[in-house]
């Protein structure tokens, strides 16, 4: 099985989360150590790149169910972007696009912030 | 005139063409029947169209041009039989002088096609409708494959659904296998909910006995009434009205689902949902599926509990063997033999491991302690303190001491090794072989039997137990000359306070009534005798304290 692996960057005032491998039951507690860092430091623009994420389980979905509306009550979001085609439609299937921006890629998510923020 | 019309069937085949190359290009339903409508109403100049699908007997409009959409929506909650002309045009909204024609394929009618009235404010001629016919005809089997794609599309989100389901079962049941604690066991399966259902609302309740509690939820009020749930004994689930109806504080903190976690028929826990998130709603099968990982989380919830019980009950069971050891390692290996004592002696440990203790320890060619004691408590303290008293006592026993204040030497240092209030009661003695004389302290135990023909007199000469405070008063002793056939019973209070199956005790009546009776047996036989009746009289009811007996009989 291919690792689970989590990267954060900064760009200004976003964070982006990078993930790659496999986000399942095991795998789910990592990401949501991110995320409550990420509240606990009040960075609320959460931008998360899918882009080496080879496949993720209901739980892992889980975890931004979890963690979104945080965000959003803080004037923040959680945006989805470069998922691959197999990803994106397990997210598809549960009915994520309904309420989460997933997006081709981070500047295009960056450009929705900053154009909510307005 | 002639030309004229040469060129209108003309401009009428190629838009016949033209139309039927653009919707069997597609298989998507709803270009095909855009195109339809939107072919039909330019060529007629009509301003509303609009196609009415045949679904298992129901007319549902599935494409619409110019019609509001309320009226859709009017239309198709309203349960319209899909049949002739005359059951669907009252339900349809006011179209003027329209036009309904069949949409019929291979597999039946599929649907039907319904033009409003054309601006023109003509009626549509036999011709146009031949026309449209045609049109239809073409557009059927287009419509007929889109229909067919659409139904395996659903099929094959459905699969998707199911192993996606069933892919999250396994994964869990992997998962919650490996015995992870409580904590995570809910956050897998709150996250393996939420992601499935998209609701941010969620509550998961565990009712373990005495102790009903929220271990996991976004809802922190949920936690004021958890006992309230407990004694609802909810054992179906519970969605919408009916959680309104019969838990009207959840549906006020937004909980739109209640679901049981089950062991064998009972409600271990529950799981509380919200609004489910996205266009959906719960159904059947999410229902289902949200049993099937409640169970799996209770099960595994429950199984970590036993364990830890398991594990509990194995290392107390294990200080208990060790404490049985410690105590077996006490007790004398072999009776010294004497000239003028015949002594006999048992210690039997109950299950739980009490802390009796005897000893015969020889001073001298002549002279041997005799001892007997009760620690109070069980199991390996017990034990300890045990190995204590016996360590003073061997070494004070070398000195050339009074037993009575040999007694209260050993009464400080066991006060001073004492701090949770443990005590020991005791009694001992000191026995020469040369004179048959016994000297005694009785430091608080139960007062040894000497019966002397046929008279019992109790040796309770001395102080106050061991270890409960530090000596004040000397401890008293008694010397006894003792004489031929004399018979001395040492015992603690397992033997008296023996239970039979009733609860009842053996008692000290008993005891000396017993050992009135059998004065002339030989120690060993006294011993079999006394242990044979509390046998008799315990008849296989498990005893809590250990039973130990010193016969002496004077030769």
């Amino acid at each position: 099985m291919a690792d689970f692996k989590s990267g954060l960057r900064d760009k200004d005032e976003f964070s982006i989360i990078d993930l790659s491998g496999y986000l399942d039951a095991h795998t789910a507690p990592e990401l949501e150590t991110r995320f409550t860092n990420l509240i606990d430091k009040n960075r609320f623009k959460v931008v998360v790149n899918l882009k080496d994420l080879e496949y993720i389980s209901s739980a892992g979905l889980g975890v931004f169910m979890a963690y979104i509306e945080t965000m959003r009550e803080n004037q923040g979001d959680i945006k989805l972007v470069s998922l691959k085609p197999s990803v994106y439609s397990i997210f598809d299937l549960l009915g994520f696009p309904l309420l989460y921006d997933i997006m081709k890629d981070e500047e295009e998510a960056i450009n929705k912030f900053k154009e909510q923020g307005k | 005139m002639h030309n004229n019309e040469t060129l209108k069937l003309q401009r009428n085949l190629m838009a016949l063409v033209e139309f039927s190359r653009t919707v069997n290009q597609s298989l998507d339903l709803d270009f095909t029947l855009n195109n339809l409508l939107f072919s039909c109403m330019g060529k007629f100049l009509t301003t509303k169209g609009l196609v009415i699908l045949n679904r298992e007997g129901t007319a549902v409009i599935r494409s619409a041009k110019g019609i509001p959409n309320e009226e859709i929506e009017k239309f198709n909650t309203g349960s319209v039989k899909f049949g002739g002309e005359e059951e669907i045009r009252p339900a349809l909204p006011e179209l003027g002088e329209s036009i309904i024609l069949p949409i019929s394929s291979s597999r039946g009618e599929l649907g039907c096609l319904v033009l409003g009235e054309k601006i023109t404010k003509k009626d549509y001629t036999t011709e146009e409708t031949e026309f449209l016919k045609t049109v239809i005809n073409i557009a059927a089997t287009a419509v007929e494959n889109a229909l067919i794609i659409a139904e395996l599309k659903e099929v094959n989100r459905n699969l998707d659904g199911r192993i996606n389901r069933l892919s999250s079962l396994f994964e869990l049941s992997k998962e919650f296998g490996l015995l992870s604690d409580e904590r995570r066991i809910s956050k897998l399966l709150a996250y393996s909910l939420l992601g499935h259902f998209l609701s941010s609302i969620y509550a998961i309740i565990y009712f373990e006995e005495g102790h009903n509690r929220v271990i996991d939820t976004t809802v922190p009020k949920i936690k004021e009434i958890v006992e309230d749930l407990a004694n609802r004994s909810i054992t179906t689930h519970h969605l919408g009205a009916s959680v309104k109806e019969l838990h009207p504080d959840l549906s006020g903190l937004k909980i739109e689902l209640v679901v049981p976690m089950k062991i064998q028929n009972e409600t271990k826990g529950l799981i509380l949902l919200g609004k489910r998130g996205g266009a959906y709603d719960y159904e059947e099968t999410d229902i289902e599926f949200i049993y099937s990982i409640g169970s799996l989380a209770i099960i595994s919830l429950e199984n970590k509990h036993l364990f830890m019980e398991a594990l509990e009950k194995q290392k107390l069971e294990e200080e208990l063997e060790l404490a049985k050891d410690i105590q077996k390692n006490l007790l004398p290996k072999s009776i010294p033999e004497m000239k003028f004592y015949d002594i006999a002696a048992t210690s039997i440990s109950s299950k739980q491991v009490g802390g009796d203790y005897y000893d015969i320890i020889r001073k001298d060619d002549t002279n041997y302690y005799i001892a007997i004691g009760d620690v109070s408590g069980k199991g390996v303290p017990a034990s300890l303190l045990m190995a204590n008293l016996q360590a003073f006592l061997k070494s004070i026993c070398r000195q050339e001491a009074e037993i009575s204040s040999s007694t209260g030497i050993i009464n400080d240092l066991v006060s001073e090794n004492t701090t949770d209030g443990r005590f020991i009661t005791f009694f001992w003695g000191i026995v020469n072989d040369e004179t048959r004389s016994f000297t005694y302290v009785n430091a608080g135990h139960n007062p040894p039997l000497l019966v002397r023909a046929g008279e019992i007199r109790y040796l309770d000469k001395g102080g106050i137990i061991l270890g409960v405070m530090p000596t004040m008063l000397p401890y008293a002793s008694e010397t006894i000359e003792l004489q031929q056939d004399d018979l001395l019973v040492l015992f603690t209070d397992g033997v008296t306070e023996a239970k039979s199956p009733e609860d009842e005790e053996f008692t000290d009546e008993a005891l000396e009534a017993l050992v009135k009776s059998i004065t002339g047996l030989p120690a060993n036989k006294v011993l079999e005798r006394i242990t044979e009746e509390v046998n008799k009289h315990a008849n296989g009811a498990m005893q809590s304290d250990d039973i130990t007996v010193i016969v002496i009989k004077v030769k």
